[in-house]
């Protein structure tokens, strides 16, 4: 963990009696990629205004730099925020806009010039652009002036809140690309927020999931994908499966697990395969969709399977992607099998599915 | 933000146009160019007579009586502007982001305000102004001297109730554009580091501009022909240019002469704004780049 530029403990935020945040803490390091994600409404930008000193936090302490924030105004802290909707500022030219942070500073103006060019340069800006206004250039192009505006001046901390969610897919996945490679450039530590956590998982050194005012989990991307606390994350990341299990935990972490909807014997699965916040109701067993596949002759004993009957398929190209209804589940499996020419099974068709539990992940709600 | 260009010839265009260019060839253009026709005739016996002739003219720029007139139409209209903008920036503005709970409210009274006829509202002010009204009577509760203000029938008077009557339009005019600013803006000028009072030049003002050029040029031009107010307020001691073409029309029945004023007074007032315009165009290099 590298030194921390942003210490939140506790933040609690009230609007009235309504609670946004329920005491966060978050610690962002220097030069490292942080994403608030969450779904709408669970305070991941709430949390962003209070670091942008946009909102005034209601019981909690906030230090940037090792600097008490409380009372500190947006404009003499050391971040910087593009904004969702970009909020550039439409009367004033491209160079204008880039430049505007540098004017405040009273900066030499031919200071201003050099740098404002060396940020168009930066993000790959055409110089003609610069005496042109917002409205004149592309959704693309108006997300890296904003961008340009926010570093000019050179902050510890960047702040973006969901700065792409009005991009078109292509673009959004070409920007995403430039705004790791601008990280790693410039060494600024980022904090992003987003409903996506497929974009926080691409980006992010470490991602803080957030759930209605609370956090979740903060980890890696690969704490997140493969050992998530509890089923709210794992279902956030994308199409998964619960299966419900009962569980006899043992003395070194590892658990032995059970389930009626399955033949197979009980599964033992080591502790790095259980979550550490482990309850004892609502257990169940994350099983990815691509680790499921079809019953195909003998089946070894420590396979799990399963019997039921295929409800659709996608053919998605580089695979195909079966959904199974099996009596006592809620969902249809869903499983990920590799495309073939030659498909599988047809929809109504009564199907045998195993996995392996011991790979999978135990967890609870 | 796309704009489409279209030709002139395009038949869409003509027909969704033609309704509009009628209406004012119709009630605008062709009265107009009635009004420039009528000054190259006499009269005689107050009658009519139909000619081509100057007189009218030579007597406009010969008499430097007219001209003091004229150019106290104008600077009163000026002045009307200045002040009906500095009031209503800041109704504008509260209404726009401080009242937002009594917004509705606010405006229906302003509106209720606005929509009651002028004549009333005009009369009205003499209680206030007068030298026994409402204003002099609450001036000397708070201690000043009786009579301490004497404005009505004086310019002053008539300038008070110009204003009362106009300022509504630059309100709507700068709450409209107010109320357009993204908060997302202020938001971002803050974090590059300005203070509110740089944030309010830097953006509210700059991003206000339209709501401020409509306002004044509705606030001007309506005042280049303030009529009921220099005559019930003014007292007609210094008697404005729509009264000095009444006169001509009605008292001396001399209709080429107040016809020729007429022109006068819309070739300046035109000719005021353009000035206006070319100055703020000089200032705004976004409204020079969109005229170009």
């Amino acid at each position: 963990m590298p030194v921390p530029i942003i210490e939140a403990l506790n933040i609690v935020k009230d609007y009235g009696s309504a609670r946004a945040l329920h005491g966060v803490s978050l610690e962002v390091g220097e030069g490292e990629f942080v994403a608030l994600v969450g779904p709408s409404g669970c305070g991941k930008t709430t949390l962003l205004k209070i670091l942008a000193g946009f909102e005034e936090l209601t019981e909690g302490r906030l230090e940037i730099q090792g600097r008490d924030m409380l009372g500190v105004p947006a404009a003499s802290r050391p971040t910087r925020m593009v904004f969702q909707k970009l909020a550039l500022f439409p009367h004033k030219t491209v160079a204008e806009n880039i430049g505007f942070p540098l004017k405040l500073k009273k900066m030499d103006r031919t200071e201003i010039d050099e740098r404002v060019r060396a940020m168009i340069d930066l993000m790959h800006l055409k110089p003609e652009y610069l005496d042109r206004y917002p409205a004149q250039l592309s959704g693309g192009e108006q997300q890296r002036v904003a961008l340009a505006r926010a570093l000019v001046s050179r902050p510890s901390v960047l702040l973006l809140d969901e700065p792409m969610s009005a991009l078109d897919a292509k673009l959004k996945k070409s920007l995403q690309a430039e705004l790791k490679k601008l990280h790693r450039e410039i060494g600024t530590s980022f904090v992003l927020v987003t409903h996506d956590l497929e974009e926080a998982m691409m980006l992010a050194d470490r991602i803080c999931v957030m759930q209605a005012g609370h956090v979740i989990q903060i980890g890696t991307p690969a704490d997140i994908y493969y050992r998530p606390a509890n089923t709210f994350v794992a279902g956030f990341i994308g199409e998964t499966n619960f299966l419900p299990v009962s569980v006899v935990r043992e003395s070194d972490g590892a658990a032995t697990v059970t389930s009626p909807l399955v033949t197979g014997s009980p599964a033992r699965l080591k502790g790095e395969h259980v979550s550490a916040h482990l309850a004892s109701s609502g257990t169940a067993l994350l099983v990815r969709p691509e680790t499921i596949g079809f019953v195909e002759g003998d089946v070894s004993p420590d396979q799990w399977v399963m019997t039921g009957t295929v409800d659709e398929y996608f053919i998605k190209g580089s695979s195909t992607q079966y959904r199974v209804r099996v009596d006592g589940l809620a969902a249809p499996v869903v499983m990920d099998l590799p495309g073939s020419i030659v498909l599988p099974a047809e929809v109504g068709q009564s199907v045998g599915i195993c996995f392996d539990p011991a790979s999978a992940f135990l967890l609870s709600e | 933000m796309n704009i489409e260009h279209k030709t002139w010839k395009d038949p869409v265009l003509i027909a969704v146009v033609a309704p509009l260019a009628i209406v004012m060839l119709v009630f605008f253009l062709v009265p107009l160019a009635m009004t420039a026709v009528l000054t190259f005739q006499t009269t005689q016996y107050y009658r009519l007579v139909w000619t081509w002739d100057l007189k009218v003219w030579t007597e406009v720029f010969s008499k430097p009586h007219y001209w003091t007139i004229i150019g106290r139409t104008i600077v009163m209209a000026i002045v009307c502007v200045v002040l009906c903008l500095l009031i209503a920036f800041p109704t504008a503005y509260a209404l726009a982001t401080r009242l937002k709970s009594y917004n509705t409210q606010i405006q229906i009274m302003i509106v209720f305000a606005f929509l009651t006829d002028a004549v009333l509202k005009t009369f009205g002010w003499i209680l206030v102004l007068d030298r026994n009204g409402v204003a002099n009577w609450m001036l000397g509760t708070v201690g000043f001297a009786p009579d301490s203000l004497d404005i009505l029938f004086s310019p002053a008077g008539a300038m008070v109730g110009m204003v009362y009557n106009l300022v509504v339009y630059p309100m709507f005019t700068l709450y409209l554009s107010l109320v357009r600013i993204d908060r997302d803006l202020l938001l971002a000028a803050y974090d590059s580091g300005a203070s509110r009072l740089r944030t309010f030049f830097e953006v509210t003002l700059p991003l206000s501009r339209p709501g401020l050029y409509s306002g004044g040029v509705l606030v001007f031009v309506l005042s280049l022909g303030a009529f009921l107010e220099p005559k019930v307020l003014g007292g007609g001691t210094s008697p404005l240019a729509s009264e000095l073409i009444r006169q001509s029309f009605e008292t001396r029945v001399n209709w080429p002469l107040g016809a020729a004023l007429t022109i006068v007074l819309i070739s300046v007032g035109a000719l005021t704004l353009a000035l206006a315009g070319l100055l703020a165009m000089k200032r705004s290099p976004a409204l020079r780049r969109r005229a170009a």
